[in-house]
């Protein structure tokens, strides 16, 4: 009897060889970790569990809590200031309009990580746009540290976020149903009521996707901290590639990165119990 | 059709065994660096006929790609800083040179020998430069000690890669050996206030001097040569305890099959006419004393043309303790400096 094939095994190949490569460098990074670095040397030493001992030191936990700072504040502020553009993304009623909010929301993911953090730094910087213009309109007298701080580091990143939580939120908010709206707006809702009691939980799975996203995003940020941070403020990324790559010392690297990998997975696991329990209370009213 | 396939192919092959066999592969940095290889590069290629090629990367990506291709390396000569160049041969990455074949290594000064497996054709100092119009009008670093003044506080910039020169210059202060740096710990803490950011490249390097964010900083001479040629006033200082410097090398791959080759490039690099085009394009300091360079390339702070001036202006270790220590250092400079 000729047996086929399922015709989607074909098509599965790639993801199961992209997924076993993976998980052979997940390996490696495992059994790095727990290697013995042997400082003027390429090679590694035996196995040890140095390196977990060295990361309870109070610097690592504090990288880790950073980490964990900058990509929630990322992920609420890039929630903020998207809304409002998905909104009107979706709900404008001209074309042009449309268009234009398009071309300015999807534009930038089309320029690289690096040009968009280069343009923040002429803008953040103690003679950039930003300080130039609040000494110009006498606002300030003397510059303002924006560059090498947090506050610097989320700007920059939120700006870069921003796109991919538009998209989403921009996909929630056109799945309203708009006969719920103008249901509750001829109940005698005003608009804001309709708004905050109608749309905004209807789009709260969108709302969750995006905050899950950015953070998740975040954590793994790497050029805008170390370019914007100036060394100063350490995202658990850099510290991994300063051991990694200025030292060659990969075990500590790479005990470093299966930290970060963790508290990444855990965190979300989290999240995604949150926003579930949420969702749940929300279908239920 | 099938003989036309058979003709390509074959065409295919001999070009490719052609290339192979007339190519002298260099692994070197990318921008500049590589246009100064390329200076000694087209010359090799006049005189003996084989092309040269060029991989160019990081220092660190190429030494992880080499130690990757083991004994089948993708270039023939690598072109790295010398104690990079000590990981190359402590692993069996690097040929011993044949100085015998290389002719013009007889004549280069002391330090130039790394080792049996490394010789550097030129050196470049890290030192403390700074803009004039953004520091007092008297302002001046005549000693390292200088940096721990109020006078630098929260104005001063480190590359986040490598903290070996400021470690080396306190070691220097404190009078002892750099294999002693924990004796200076709390001497580096002091510097914390002074320190505004930490940059990583060359270019960051150019651009926190040039919007004015960290007005002093420990800088490649190179870097600040260019800033000047660019019309920033700055001022490269040479601290009385001396410059450190940085030493690039010449090295042959394992597994090179063209070590002849190579020898003679890397003779042609030693050379005193190709040594005087490569300094006077990188404004660095050649290795061979009868390099002749042009009058204001060699009136630069931090180049050096005699032995009695390296001797008093440069702050030289040796490669194997620099790659040794600079993980450790490395190690304590990102816990306890930089965050």
């Amino acid at each position: 009897m000729n047996q086929r094939r399922p015709f989607f095994v074909t098509f599965l190949a790639p993801a199961i060889v992209t997924a076993v490569i993976l998980a052979a460098a997940m390996f490696e990074v495992l059994q790095y970790s727990v290697r013995e670095f042997i400082p003027g040397s390429l090679n590694v030493g035996g196995f040890t569990l140095d390196n977990f001992v060295r990361i309870q030191r109070p610097i690592y936990w504090w990288v880790l809590l950073d980490t964990f700072y900058i990509s929630l504040l990322t992920a609420i502020f890039a929630l903020v200031l998207s809304y409002p553009v998905a909104y009107a993304l979706v709900r404008a009623r001209r074309d042009w309009v449309r268009s234009l909010l398009v071309s300015l929301s999807i534009t930038p993911l089309f320029t690289g990580e690096i040009v968009r953090t280069y343009s923040w730094m002429l803008m953040l910087g103690s003679d950039g746009f930003v300080n130039s213009m609040l000494q110009k309109i006498s606002l300030i007298d003397m510059p303002l540290q924006i560059m090498y701080t947090r506050f610097g580091v989320v700007v920059a990143l939120v700006q870069y976020s921003m796109p991919v939580m538009i998209i989403l939120l921009a996909t929630a908010i056109s799945h309203v149903d708009r006969d719920c709206e103008k249901a509750a707006a001829n109940l005698g809702a005003n608009p804001s009521a309709v708004f905050w009691r109608i749309t905004l939980p209807l789009t709260m799975p969108g709302i969750l996707s995006g905050i899950v996203v950015v953070f998740a995003w975040t954590m793994s940020a790497f050029s805008t901290p170390q370019l914007i941070g100036g060394g100063k403020v350490l995202m658990i990324a850099n510290l991994a590639y300063l051991q990694g790559f200025s030292v060659l010392n990969l075990p500590f690297a790479a005990t470093l990165s299966l930290i970060a990998l963790v508290s990444a997975l855990g965190s979300l696991v989290l999240m995604k119990a949150v926003t579930g329990r949420l969702e749940r209370r929300l279908a239920i009213s | 059709m099938k003989k036309l396939c058979i003709a390509l192919g074959a065409l295919a092959m001999t070009a490719t065994a052609a290339s192979a066999q007339e190519k002298l592969v260099i692994s070197t940095w990318g921008g500049n660096w590589k246009d100064g290889v390329a200076i000694v590069g087209k010359e090799f290629t006049k005189r003996t006929g084989v092309e040269v090629d060029y991989i160019t990367g990081g220092t660190l990506d190429r030494l992880a790609k080499a130690k990757v291709a083991g004994a089948n390396p993708e270039s023939d000569l690598t072109n790295t800083t010398a104690h990079v160049g000590y990981l190359y041969y402590s692993d069996g990455l690097m040929e011993k040179l044949d100085y015998s074949k290389i002719p013009n290594a007889a004549d280069l000064y002391p330090m130039a020998k790394r080792s049996d497996f490394t010789v550097s054709d030129y050196v470049y100092i890290y030192s403390p430069v700074f803009r004039t119009n953004a520091m007092p009008k008297d302002f001046k670093i005549d000693s390292w000690e200088v940096l721990w003044s109020a006078a630098v506080k929260g104005k001063l910039g480190l590359p986040d890669f490598d903290p070996s020169h400021i470690i080396i210059a306190a070691t220097k202060l404190a009078g002892v050996k750099p294999d002693e740096w924990d004796k200076v710990k709390p001497k580096l803490l002091a510097l914390k206030p002074s320190i505004k950011a930490f940059y990583q490249s060359d270019a960051t390097s150019q651009n926190l001097m040039r919007t004015g964010e960290t007005p002093v900083q420990v800088m490649l001479n190179i870097n600040g040569y260019h800033l000047e040629k660019l019309g920033l006033p700055v001022k490269i200082e040479i601290p009385k305890e001396g410059a450190v410097v940085g030493v690039d090398v010449w090295g042959i791959n394992a597994g090179s099959k063209k070590k002849d080759l190579a020898q003679k490039f890397i003779d042609l690099t030693l050379d005193p006419e190709m040594l005087a085009q490569l300094c006077n394009f990188h404004k660095c300091s050649p290795m061979n004393p009868k390099t002749k360079l042009a009058p204001e390339i060699a009136s630069l702070p931090g180049i050096f043309t005699t032995q009695a001036q390296i001797e008093k202006e440069a702050i030289v270790l040796d490669d194997k303790t620099y790659a040794t220590l600079l993980p450790q250092w490395k190690l304590w400079f990102t816990e306890n400096i930089m965050h």
